[in-house]
């Protein structure tokens, strides 16, 4: 029982950087219809710029969040206006394509300067944990949970309240209506990708505080990213947050009774149950 | 999809012309271990596998439109179908093959039951969820090697993994080519430019692109099988290498997708590139194809081929770029 506790606590604790990840991915998905599959590599650079803002100026980890989102978003904002924005219209199988090559050229551009040698952000605090009736809670992680919680809020309250959050929605919805009532579609699409590039850089941040650091880091991500929108629903914020969360514990649960090294065979095996069980995910309404 | 539909250049099969031209080239390839290069030999022996793997993603990636990232499962499959031979004495590449090839099959028919149901991104996705998934059970399984590999005794007569690994590639082409010719070739068309509309006309999607799935894992499962003795040593990650499953897929796109002779000819063209960036440049060779496929989906979204056939000279080719843009 006490195990099992401990289990689902590790696993809400892992979820909420899920959450952030798939956020990202999701905004991109659900708005462009891109899959973005360098969404891996921005999570990468972001834990990577964490990383240096730590050894050579001492910035705490969670202090580096916002700026890493900033630097993030502006290499998202302008990797969409100048690259993707130019085939954004093409068949799916496109972007997809596209975003592949720059994930490569971006893995590889990192295993050039960084090299491939293992790092870790090491804080003070990163051993110390407290404990909550039977359960033991890293206090690392626990703060990873909140900061994770605490982005989704604002991510939803900006996407439903903001204007510019307002003419996302719009343009998810209905492009032409949206380009109708003034929508700059470029301009927009470039913010949306952005977004989905600084979450996945804040996320990496997050990821960089519980794993080591190296090049391909990112790359199981892009497939959790992908499993937890199916699992939560597309395009939602509170669609990736429930899927995070729960894929978190399905996580937690396979690799104490099935093995830590076979995570990526029970992500897929989640996929294809949910894909076959439930298309629309937990959250999805029925035409989604 | 129209940068699919127009790939096809002479009918489904793609130019004529260029595949006559590829046969040619590889009759004559036949001669290379008549030089003694041990170089040459290797070089040429790549090339074969990548094109055979690129003939092989082309089939479903290409023809049927289903984009997988996934390919090089077959490849470590194939592998391993060798490494489980030479483990119990049968250490003869020629017999390999077959195993290989009969396991590919009954993995695309078990796992496409499921997986093929899904469509575009999906697929893709889980695709990529296989290699990883399958490369993780693999290293768990002892009866494999597990993590650590299995060495394959290889024979004394080298030159015959080179001659295996051409008779594969050779046969992937011709499968190609036929498969293109035939009912089934227009029916995974039919499939990929519109799957609902394919099925009203009696195409039974299911069926044929678990066929589909399963040639195109049966080419890369049988390179597989001749790499692991032509290699010597096999280990999950040399099986499941993550440039096995990248490589073909630019080599294919950057040749033609939907064309017989496309990933052949995207074979040899980046094989030798990354060959020439690589004893040159070794700094920057592993951006290489990444840099491809940006640069290929963005100014060249249908292939080296298709250039041929552009209209209205470079005005032309600087209008079709901006057919897509926001």
């Amino acid at each position: 029982m006490e195990l099992l506790l401990q289990i689902l606590v590790n696993g809400l604790l892992a979820g909420g950087i899920l959450a952030v990840v798939a956020l990202g991915f999701s905004l991109v998905w659900g708005i462009m219809n891109i899959i973005n599959l360098a969404h891996g590599a921005f999570l990468m650079l972001g834990a990577y710029l964490s990383y240096f803002l730590f050894t050579n100026w001492h910035v705490d980890p969670f202090l580096s969040v916002p700026l890493v989102f900033v630097v993030l978003f502006a290499f998202g904002y302008l990797v969409q206006r100048f690259v993707i924005n130019f085939v954004v219209r093409a068949p799916i199988l496109t972007t997809f394509l596209l975003t592949f090559g720059l994930s490569l050229l971006l893995v590889n551009a990192a295993l050039l300067v960084f090299h491939g040698d293992e790092r870790a952000v090491t804080p003070a605090y990163i051993g110390a944990n407290f404990s909550l009736g039977p359960v033991t809670v890293p206090w690392v992680k626990f703060w990873t949970l909140l900061v994770a919680l605490a982005i989704t809020g604002v991510m939803q309250l900006w996407l439903t309240r903001s204007k510019t959050g307002r003419a996302i929605r719009a343009t998810s919805m209905d492009i032409g209506a949206a380009q109708l009532a003034g929508v700059r579609v470029a301009h927009l699409y470039a913010i949306v990708f952005g977004l989905g590039a600084g979450l996945a850089g804040a996320a990496g941040v997050l990821v960089g505080l519980t794993q080591s650091l190296n090049p391909s880091m990112g790359d199981p991500y892009i497939i959790k990213a992908f499993v937890v929108c199916v699992l939560g629903g597309l395009g939602s914020v509170e669609g990736a947050l429930v899927g995070g969360l729960v894929y978190g514990i399905l996580e937690a649960l396979g690799s104490q009774f099935i093995g830590t090294g076979l995570q990526d065979a029970v992500a897929l095996c989640v996929l294809l149950v949910v894909l076959i069980v439930r298309p629309r995910g937990i959250l999805g309404k029925a035409t989604a | 999809m129209a940068w699919l539909r127009n790939a096809g250049l002479g009918g489904i099969t793609g130019s004529p012309l260029a595949f006559a031209l590829c046969c040619a080239l590889l009759v004559a390839l036949l001669g290379i271990p008549l030089l003694h290069n041990g170089y040459y030999e290797n070089l040429f022996r790549g090339i074969f596998m990548f094109s055979a793997m690129a003939l092989g993603w082309n089939v479903i990636g290409g023809y049927t439109g289903y984009v997988s990232f996934g390919n090089v499962v077959y490849f470590g499959l194939g592998a391993y179908a060798s490494a489980f031979l030479a483990e119990h004495g049968v250490e003869n590449v020629w017999l390999a093959i077959p195993l290989a090839l009969l396991v590919a099959a009954a993995f695309a028919v078990v796992l496409g039951l499921p997986i093929l149901r899904l469509r575009g991104h999906y697929f893709g996705i889980a695709t990529l969820g296989i290699a990883l998934a399958v490369e993780e059970i693999v290293a768990n399984l002892d009866a494999l090697g597990g993590g650590s590999g299995v060495t394959l005794r290889q024979a004394e007569w080298f030159p015959q993994y080179y001659y295996a690994m051409w008779l594969v590639c050779a046969a992937s082409l011709l499968a190609t080519w036929l498969i293109a010719r035939s009912k089934f070739g227009y029916a995974l068309v039919a499939i990929r430019e519109n799957e609902d509309a394919a099925a009203v006309l009696g195409v039974n999607p299911t069926r044929y692109k678990i066929a589909a799935w399963a040639i195109s894992g049966m080419m890369a499962a049988a390179a597989g099988a001749v790499f692991a003795f032509a290699n010597g040593f096999i280990d999950p990650p040399t099986a499941f290498a993550v440039d096995d499953n990248v490589f073909p897929i630019v080599m294919a796109i950057f040749g033609g997708v939907g064309t017989a002779a496309g990933p052949l000819v995207g074979a040899f063209l980046l094989t030798a590139v990354n060959e020439t960036l690589w004893s040159h440049f070794p700094q920057i060779h592993t951006l290489f194809f990444g840099a491809v496929i940006v640069l290929v989906v963005l100014f060249l979204p249908r292939g080296l081929l298709y250039l041929r056939n552009l209209r209205g000279g470079w005005r032309g080719f600087v209008r079709s770029l901006a057919a897509y843009r926001v």
